[in-house]
């Protein structure tokens, strides 16, 4: 099988699996139970979420009232998290204070700091952003960190024959080794930060795609709370597929080298 | 005759080990190059050759002993790049094309950014691989890799050109071009040369004289003049002159083998 019919027969799959994915929904919510305060059919959820879309216009606020937050949140933390962890590789001291901290904010589950930094910023944009900012920094801090620590020996010994200033050794070799690290921690940040999203919205929010589906969870709403389920799925793919293009751009060395 | 390109004096290397006595890697290393002389070390694996050079090029400090270039102490020289390294595995950055990697060196060295890539390619077209500029290093071969690893050590203009043996990875044929590649090369650019190699025949068939290391720790047990006109060719690997100093050299290297404990404990 060459390579493009072995694309092709992927595809198919892809489309299959989704399709049968979507009939067997279909089937549960109709046939099987048959409770529309429980379950119902994904083409209801298509109608609906193309009102809200196209008829009323409701679901626009919430979804910019979310987007925003992820993005301050998202960004913040990348212009936090890449410096802070590449200080810690570069200096054994930094790391070793910064370490027990980052390793009991890490682990402590973020929905447990919400009501806290809800207390301490109030129900505005302040502790929503700052909820995101918590989920995504630390993926992205820890790969930095330990990018720029995989740089291989070669390369920095490369440099060294080549009297390379330390300057120079960080733009040009340790930067540009530890960008893939980094990307990846991106990547796993995308998904923390919607989590993030869900958990702020949740409380005290008016709007927002966490406080639709957290509404309409409490008031039997099925299909809007599928809708606002559903358009979480798509802005979890957009930043991935936003996150990888930029990744085939600035690594265009490893775009090529996995032949895609 | 001018003096010595390089001089090693008394060299030694030993690592410090907590309530045991240094290791010794390699002890009393006399060495001198003149200008434009094509030397290799061999020796048996663990001997310390390829410490030596990294010695050499002040990728590790050495525990005592002097190293002169063109008189001067190495130390007085360390800013400038008097020498260049041609590492073992290519290590060519996977993010740099090929230019782009043999263009490492001559960034900020006061040349201007026209200046510098036209030096780039000048050495890219002197090994051999014009047309391949904007390939990433994975879209090369092995020895389009080592190639570009030599033409990156080349294009800073070293003194002298310090080879940790380049081709070890490549298998036997492109490795028999890439050593009369190397003979076109250095002839062409007239360098110095330290050549580390396991391959006695590689030694013999590129350098003017062959040093034989002894087993660790590694001091120079043997020292031969290659009897072979230049420029070299492949078929002098059958003349009876270089089948006689393969022998002595093989010869040299099995005692060392088996003075340090034999083969099964290398």
């Amino acid at each position: 099988m060459n390579k493009r019919d072995g694309k092709l027969a992927t595809s198919f799959l892809k489309i299959g699996s989704v399709a049968a994915g979507l009939s067997l929904w279909h089937m549960l919510a109709v046939y099987v139970i048959n409770d529309t305060t429980l379950l119902v059919s994904p083409m209801v959820v298509v109608r609906t979420a193309y009102d809200m879309l196209f008829v009323t216009g409701e679901l626009y606020p919430h979804l910019f009232a979310s987007s925003w937050i992820f993005f301050y949140g998202f960004i913040l933390a990348i212009v936090a998290g890449v410096p802070l962890g590449f200080v810690m590789a570069l200096s054994p001291v930094v790391r070793d204070y910064i370490n027990p901290w980052m390793a009991t904010l890490y682990t402590t589950p973020r929905i447990a700091f919400a009501p806290v930094l809800l207390l301490w910023f109030g129900i505005g944009g302040g502790s929503k952003i700052a909820i995101v900012f918590l989920g995504c920094v630390f993926p992205i801090l820890i790969n930095s960190y330990y990018g720029m620590r995989a740089v291989n020996r070669e390369y920095v010994e490369l440099a060294r024959s080549f009297r390379l200033r330390p300057w120079a050794l960080f733009v040009k070799i340790l930067l540009p080794a530890s960008i893939p690290f980094i990307l990846a921690g991106i990547r796993l940040a995308v998904g923390r930060g919607l989590t993030g999203v869900a958990i702020a919205e949740w409380f005290g929010a008016t709007e927002g795609l966490g406080y639709l589906v957290f509404f309409a969870g409490q008031t039997l709403n099925v299909p809007i709370l599928f809708v606002g389920v559903a358009a979480f799925a798509l802005l979890g793919i957009l930043g991935f597929e936003i996150v990888r293009q930029f990744e085939n751009y600035v690594t265009p060395w490893k775009k090529q080298a996995q032949g895609g | 005759m001018a003096g010595p390109v390089l001089e090693l004096r008394s060299l030694h290397k030993e690592i410090p080990r907590k309530d045991l006595e240094p290791f010794k890697i390699f002890q009393d290393i006399n060495i001198s190059l003149h200008d434009g002389e094509f030397v290799s070390i061999v020796g048996p694996s663990g001997c310390g050759k390829t410490t030596m050079l990294r010695v050499i090029n002040g990728l590790m400090t050495r525990t005592s002993g002097d190293i002169f270039i063109d008189g001067k102490a190495a130390e007085e020289l360390d800013h400038e790049l008097v020498m260049g390294f041609v590492f073992q595995g290519a290590s060519l950055l996977p993010w740099r094309t090929s230019l782009k990697n043999i263009l490492l060196g001559l960034e900020g060295r006061g040349h201007n950014p026209k200046e510098a890539g036209k030096i780039a390619r000048k050495y890219l077209d002197l090994v051999g691989l014009s047309g391949f500029e904007n390939h990433y290093p994975h879209e090369l071969s092995g020895g389009m890799q080592q190639r570009v690893n030599l033409a990156r050590a080349l294009a800073v203009d070293p003194r002298i050109l310090l080879m940790d043996e380049p081709f070890a990875a490549l298998d036997a044929q492109t490795r028999n071009f890439m050593q009369l590649e190397l003979l076109r090369i250095w002839r062409e650019t007239k360098k110095t040369v330290i050549f580390v190699t396991h391959m006695i025949s590689e030694a013999i068939l590129l350098s003017d004289r062959v040093i034989v290391f002894s087993h660790r720790p590694g001091t120079i047990r043997s020292e031969y003049a290659v009897p072979l006109e230049r420029p070299r060719r492949m078929e002098m690997r059958s003349d009876p002159r270089f089948l006689e100093l393969e022998n002595i050299v093989w010869k040299q290297i099995e005692e060392e083998v088996n003075a340090s404990g034999g083969f099964n404990q290398m």
